[in-house]
């Protein structure tokens, strides 16, 4: 009964009920194993033009970025030791929050193509949008540390275990925010706009170019209620200071997490069945 | 057997008197309410696909045909009703599949064969009996945003031809390329069909209808007037649009 020249074989799929919308979200990620990778591949190769080149070029803005506020701000922070310690962990974090969040919020009208045209799990076309940003923040991990090791604190294994669970932490509060903005975007399409404003402004209200303690204690917990902030603050604390922060704020950071990424599975749960109307 | 079942199918989109598509439009029009005219794109259809056969669906512009398409490829939710699909499907709608202008065509292949469900073993295997179907081996390195439209067209019907999976969902069949490739296309229908693939085909040439469907459906308005053979709904089709009403 199959088609020999083809050779593509009747799969055994499970029976589909469209009507059934949970099936859309829930489906096992492993049984599109090929389309994440396929999906994670393209993206990186239309990105930087299927070269490690391009991926290099890519990185000179937030490495140039970095040179430049260090240039600037490690006089007007002069006594502070740790300061250019302090930058590059955070600037390296903000960088992928904000690229995450960026590409993250367009993902599913940038992937209408596909949206339109078959049936695609909307969430896969979602979180593998910031695998680039995610990449890029893979290699400056391995570049925060030679830079530690370079100015002679190492990180012990305990600080980087604490720091990979932050940045897996930081990486929930960005699917988060995508799943819940991508279908937002397809209603609203100035969000990216007025997201911008928020990032930009948020980069400043994170404790990204200056040191916290500059600000009175009393206005911290206002800080803190911005996600990037205690990732920065925690990864910080763990890899420049050497102390990792207390079980108790752990578990607050954990929890902080967990709500932005439940906040964004409900919201786009929502939203993402009729997503293919409005691309 | 049943490939594919729809059971009492409705479908209605909201159409606003103003259309607002921003967070400053939406702001700024706070105090003008708008108002919303329910347009009742599907009503109550039914159908069903047995193993092995051909339905074609007929009917006027904005009946509903090709969101009966979306619904069966399970990009549309049906507002109501119930839609089982038992099979894989292979759907090419809106006369071609998604491509990425930024990719070539290898990895758009890769990647729309992926989102139909096929592995990437199937899809590599594939590859060259596609591109050599579309006639496109000396540009399969070439970014899809350097063909012409024809091109891209080509490569998603070699796709669907090629690469195809149980059910064939098909808008506007065979209205692709030139005579030898709309040729070749019949061609491996046929061969589709004699190796035991359904197919739902939505077409306004009566001839497609009549020839490469067993049954058809008529739709008007979004209902469904007449499940009958397909050179009797091909018929029905014509007389339909000289007197007006289906």
């Amino acid at each position: 009964m199959m088609n020999a020249s083809a050779g593509t074989d009747l799969d055994s799929r499970p029976v589909r009920a469209i009507a059934d919308e949970s099936s859309r979200v829930h489906r096992p990620a492993l049984g599109h194993a090929g389309l994440i990778w396929t999906l994670v591949r393209t993206d990186f190769k239309a990105r930087y033009h299927g070269t490690f080149g391009g991926f290099l070029w890519a990185l000179l803005k937030p490495l140039s970025m970095f040179i430049v506020l260090m240039g600037v701000f490690s006089f007007l922070f002069a006594s502070d030791p740790t300061y250019k310690l302090d930058l590059i962990v955070g600037l390296f974090l903000w960088d992928f929050f904000a690229e995450g969040t960026k590409t993250g919020l367009t993902s599913l009208h940038a992937r209408g193509y596909l949206l339109t045209k078959a049936r695609v799990p909307c969430w896969i076309l979602v979180v593998t949008s910031i695998s680039n940003a995610a990449i890029t923040l893979a290699v400056f991990c391995v570049v925060i540390v030679v830079f530690l090791t370079g100015a002679g604190r190492p990180p012990s294994v305990a600080s980087l275990v604490a720091f990979a669970a932050y940045c897996v932490a930081l990486a929930a509060i960005v699917v988060g925010f995508a799943l819940a903005s991508s279908g937002l975007f397809l209603r609203y399409r100035d969000l990216n706009q007025v997201w911008d404003v928020v990032a930009q402004a948020g980069f400043f209200f994170a404790p990204v170019i200056y040191p916290l303690g500059i600000l009175p204690e009393r206005y911290h917990i206002y800080l803190y209620l911005w996600p990037p902030t205690p990732i920065i603050e925690f990864s910080r604390a763990a890899l420049v200071t050497g102390v990792v922060p207390s079980t108790t704020a752990n578990i607050y950071l954990l929890a902080d997490a967990a709500i932005c990424l439940l906040t964004g599975i409900l919201i786009f749960r929502r939203l993402s069945p009729r997503a293919a109307e409005y691309v | 057997m049943s490939l594919i079942e729809v059971d009492s199918v409705s479908k209605a989109f909201r159409i606003p008197s103003v259309r607002r598509d921003t967070v400053r439009e939406h702001f700024f029009g706070m105090l003008q309410p708008r108002k919303f005219q329910r347009l009742q794109v599907l009503d109550t259809v039914s159908l069903t696909l047995r193993r092995g056969e051909a339905l074609g669906i007929m009917g006027r512009n904005g009946s509903g045909k090709s969101t009966l398409l979306k619904i069966v490829s399970g990009v549309y939710a049906p507002d109501q009703g119930r839609v089982n699909v038992l099979a894989p499907i292979t759907p090419i709608l809106e006369l071609g599949v998604g491509w990425n202008p930024e990719l070539d065509a290898i990895d758009n292949v890769l990647l729309i064969g992926s989102v139909m469900g096929l592995s990437l073993r199937e899809i590599r295997r594939d590859m060259d009996e596609i591109l050599a179907f579309a006639e496109l081996e000396r540009f399969a390195n070439l970014k899809l945003k350097h063909y012409s439209s024809g091109m891209s067209e080509r490569l998603g019907y070699a796709v669907a031809f090629k690469a195809v999976r149980e059910v064939l969902v098909l808008d506007e069949i065979f209205a692709v390329g030139d005579a030898g490739f709309k040729a070749r296309c019949e061609q491996r229908y046929w061969e589709l069909r004699r190796l035991g693939h359904s197919a739902i085909i939505v077409s306004h040439n009566t001839r497609i209808i009549a020839e490469f469907c067993d049954r058809a459906l008529l739709l008007d308005s979004g209902r469904v007037v007449m499940d009958a053979p397909a050179k009797e709904v091909a018929d029905r089709y014509v007389s339909s649009l000289t007197e007006g009403v289906a």
